[in-house]
Order: C-alpha cells, then sequence, then structure tokens
C-alpha cells in the first residue's frame, strides 16, 4: 500500500534558526505514528508543512498522495487536524461551530459531529468561551473527526489535560486505527505513545535521530546498570555502542546501549574492575531521554532511522518556486 | 476477566495480552467455546494500539489456543486449556530462570536460592 506520508529531505528555515534539516522518512497506512521531541525541536513545523501551513525551504512532501505547497486546500480537507491551540470562535455554541464547519465538508458531517459529541459528553447548546480547556479540546476533537478523514493529526492535543479527556483522545485514535486509517501524533506523553504507537519518530533540534516500528526500536535497545570496584574506576565501552552513559564515578551507573552484539555483555563482565551487570529492557522513556542527552549523535550518524519506503517520483514543485534556501549552520544555543 | 498493562514493566505489550489470555484459559476464568473480546473492545478497555491485540491473538491462533469463526471473533479452541497450561508454564520457568541467574550473579548460591525458594513458598 502507498504510504500515507511521504517526507524526503526535507529543510525549513527561519531567518537564521533552523527548524528542520533535511528530514526524511514516510508513513505506511493504517498506523499510529508518534513524532517525539522536545519542545522547539521541530515537530509542529513538520505538521504544519504538511498540510500546506507552512512551506519548507527545501525538499518534497506527499500526503495522501498529494504536494502540500500545492494541494494545501485538498490536503486539509482530507485530514483531520488538532493544533495545540485550537483556535474556535469563542462566541459560538458547539451547535453553531459544528453547523459552520460542516459547510466546508460533504454530507454526513453534521450527523458525525453529533454522535463524537455525544460520545464525548460535550454539551450541544454551550458557548465554546464557557468550555473548559477540555471541552475546548473535545470540540476541536469532534470536529477534525466529523468527516471522517483517512489521516488524523494530532499535535500535542492532549498536554495540559486531565485523564478522562486524554482517555477520550486515546480511544478516537484506537478506534481510528481499528478502522485502517491513519493517525500522526505529536505528544510528550511517552507512556501514553508507549502504548498507542506503532511507529516512533523521533526529532533532535530539526534532525530525525530515529524512525522505526516501537517493537523494533525497543527490541534494538539495552539499558545495564552496572556496579563497579571503586569510584575512579574507568570502563572500557569501546565493544558496545553506547548511547548514554550516566553515574561517573559512583559506585552503580547506567548504560544505554542498541544494537548489542551477542557476548558483548560477557566480554564487559570480564572487565577487572566491574563487579556486576544487571541487563533491563528500556522504556520508551529511557530511549527518548538517552537520545535527547547522546553527545555522540552529533558527529556519528546513527543508524536509527529506517530507510524510508520506495518513494514514488516526486514532482519537483518546490525547486520550481525559485531559489531554494540551503539551511545555514547555526550554534546549537542558536536553535529553538 | 480483568486485563492489565503496565506499558514500563519491560515485558512487551503485545506479550502482556498474550499471557493474560492463555492464563486467563488455563484457569479456566475463559472456556473452550467462549469468544475472546473482540480487537477493538479489548483496545479500547486497555487504551492500547488494536494493532498490538492483533499481534497477541495472532500468536495465541497460531498455537492454535483461538480460531476465528466467521463473522462472530475469535472462539478458544477445544484443546486451548492444556495448551495455556504449557504456556503457563513456559512463561514462569522462564522467569525464575532469569530471577535465579540474577541471585547467581549477586553471589548467593544455589543452597542459598534453594532455601529462600522453599522458605518464599510456605
Amino acid at each position: 500500500m502507498e504510504p500515507v506520508i511521504e517526507v524526503k529531505n526535507v529543510s525549513k528555515s527561519f531567518r537564521k534558526t533552523v527548524a528542520l534539516n533535511g528530514v526524511s522518512f514516510s508513513v505506511p497506512a493504517g498506523v499510529v505514528f508518534a513524532v517525539l521531541g522536545e519542545n522547539g525541536a521541530g515537530k509542529t513545523t513538520l505538521i504544519r508543512s504538511l498540510l500546506g501551513l507552512e512551506r519548507p525551504s527545501s525538499g518534497n512532501m506527499k500526503m495522501l498522495g498529494m504536494d502540500p505547497v500545492k494541494d494545501g486546500l485538498a490536503i486539509r480537507r482530507q485530514t483531520g487536524y488538532v493544533s495545540d491551540s485550537p483556535a474556535l470562535y469563542q462566541w459560538m455554541t458547539v451547535r453553531q461551530i459544528a453547523h459552520f464547519t460542516a459547510s466546508f465538508y460533504p454530507d454526513g458531517f453534521l450527523a458525525s459531529f453529533e454522535q463524537l459529541a455525544s460520545e464525548l459528553d460535550l454539551p450541544l447548546d454551550e458557548r465554546i468561551k464557557n468550555l473548559s480547556k477540555g471541552g475546548r479540546a473535545k470540540v476541536s476533537l469532534a470536529l477534525s473527526m466529523a468527516h471522517q478523514p483517512e489521516l488524523l493529526i494530532l499535535d500535542e492535543p492532549t498536554s495540559g489535560l486531565d485523564a478522562i479527556v486524554r482517555r477520550h483522545f486515546l480511544n478516537s485514535m484506537i478506534d481510528i486505527a481499528a478502522e485502517g486509517r491513519t493517525v500522526l501524533l505529536s505528544s510528550h506523553q511517552i507512556g501514553e505513545v508507549e502504548r498507542v504507537a506503532d511507529w516512533v519518530a523521533v526529532i533532535r533540534q530539526g534532525e530525525l535521530v530515529a524512525c522505526d516500528e516501537l517493537a523494533n526500536l525497543k527490541a534494538r535497545f539495552e539499558r545495564w546498570i552496572i556496579t563497579v570496584d571503586s569510584p575512579e574506576s574507568a570502563i572500557e565501552t569501546s565493544g558496545v555502542h553506547l548511547v548514554n552513559h550516566e553515574g561517573k564515578g559512583r559506585k552503580r551507573q547506567q548504560l544505554v546501549l542498541f544494537d548489542v552484539a551477542a557476548g558483548a555483555i560477557e566480554k564487559f563482565r570480564q572487565q577487572e574492575n566491574i563487579v556486576d551487570v544487571e541487563v533491563h529492557c528500556a522504556s520508551l522513556e529511557e530511549i527518548f531521554v538517552a537520545l535527547m542527552k547522546s553527545q555522540a549523535l552529533a558527529s556519528v550518524s546513527y543508524p536509527l532511522v529506517k530507510p524510508a519506503g520506495v518513494a514514488g517520483e516526486f514532482s519537483n514543485a518546490l525547486t520550481g518556486h525559485g531559489k531554494t534556501i540551503v539551511p545555514s549552520v547555526v550554534d546549537a544555543e542558536d536553535q529553538p | 476477566m480483568y486485563f492489565e498493562i503496565d506499558s514500563s514493566n519491560g515485558v512487551p505489550v503485545w506479550e502482556q495480552v498474550y499471557r493474560q489470555v492463555a492464563f486467563a484459559i488455563a484457569n479456566g476464568i475463559i472456556v473452550p467455546g467462549e469468544h475472546v473480546p473482540s480487537v477493538r473492545s479489548l483496545a479500547r478497555d486497555l487504551a492500547i494500539n488494536p494493532n498490538t491485540v492483533v499481534r497477541a491473538y495472532r500468536d495465541l491462533q497460531a498455537e492454535g489456543v483461538v480460531e476465528v469463526i466467521r463473522g462472530s471473533g475469535m472462539m478458544v479452541t477445544k484443546a486451548a486449556r492444556g495448551k495455556c497450561k504449557t504456556i503457563r508454564t513456559r512463561v514462569f520457568k522462564h522467569q525464575m530462570k532469569s530471577m535465579i541467574q540474577e541471585a547467581r550473579r549477586s553471589q548467593l548460591s544455589d543452597d542459598e536460592i534453594r532455601q529462600l525458594l522453599e522458605r518464599s513458598l510456605k
């Protein structure tokens, strides 16, 4: 099946700031695809570019077989989008905003909206301005799902919302995935992502540092808790792919590793100053933190990004729009 | 029947579903001829990805524990209880092995481990 989203070597700069730097990946149909990254890593820029709300400085993208630069409107009509700060007309009631939005979409929107509203316990005659933050988020969710989009995009939809509303969002994602439709989710709730995502992409300072099926990604990481004989002991880590190392000098230290070779642990245990090594699975949160902290990442190209599927022929629309801006190299401190 | 998922305990989520369904059958909580919960309802109850439930059910199906009944979902097979008891034994054997390994690495002697086990069994 053709991927729902294809991103090829996309960069975006705002003046001196590089928001995205050579990002490539593709999202297969029927999955929950989560994008993780620190605040300002470039997640929202990526999503807005996919929806045609931002124009990338260079690179190609395809959404539902269309080019966001040319067909942004068509893409937005076939996609559901909940932004991190939904803009709703405050003076309208829930029913009125549904009527208003329905005029942009085919028939059936209203009936579908009302059903969603009742599942979400939304009061139809309440004004938006009188709703709580969670209530507004639910209105936004119902509006973005009422036209049965093939693709639902959620940009940090649940930040600052209570557990009940978050559960509504989770259930909606589960329903969409169960119907074979696709969800693109950006979130800071790593525990939730770990439950619902099939695929995970990690963006760090505008660069894609990992992108794989969640199960594959987790299978490639291990967390070792090592005990050394004295605080001064240096440990030899050259035989393993080390992502992060915490607790220097102390007796117990934590290493996060990936692609651990068979027999590597025995060799490691043989080091004289190592008393014990415990092997643990790394949770997604630990993998995420390790990837964010890893000093090596800047220089080493990590083979954690699964190559994007065989991409179709991209139309060269972007380069046709005159000059292609090459992202300037800036210091890490300048980055968002 | 009540299932529970802990996404951070190191056991993959699909395997937690697989084990809990298998254990429920082994313990006689779900009996042959009964349906297991649908993919969607279990995914919603546990707030997990439906594909994760599919993965667990696929493995259970491959082991002959459940079978697809066209149009009505997945049913527990006649031979399921015996098979699930085997699965249960396999899982606990594995867990005990890794516990013993950890104890040995912490320099407990096999005698001490045996004593601990005996005492814990009381």
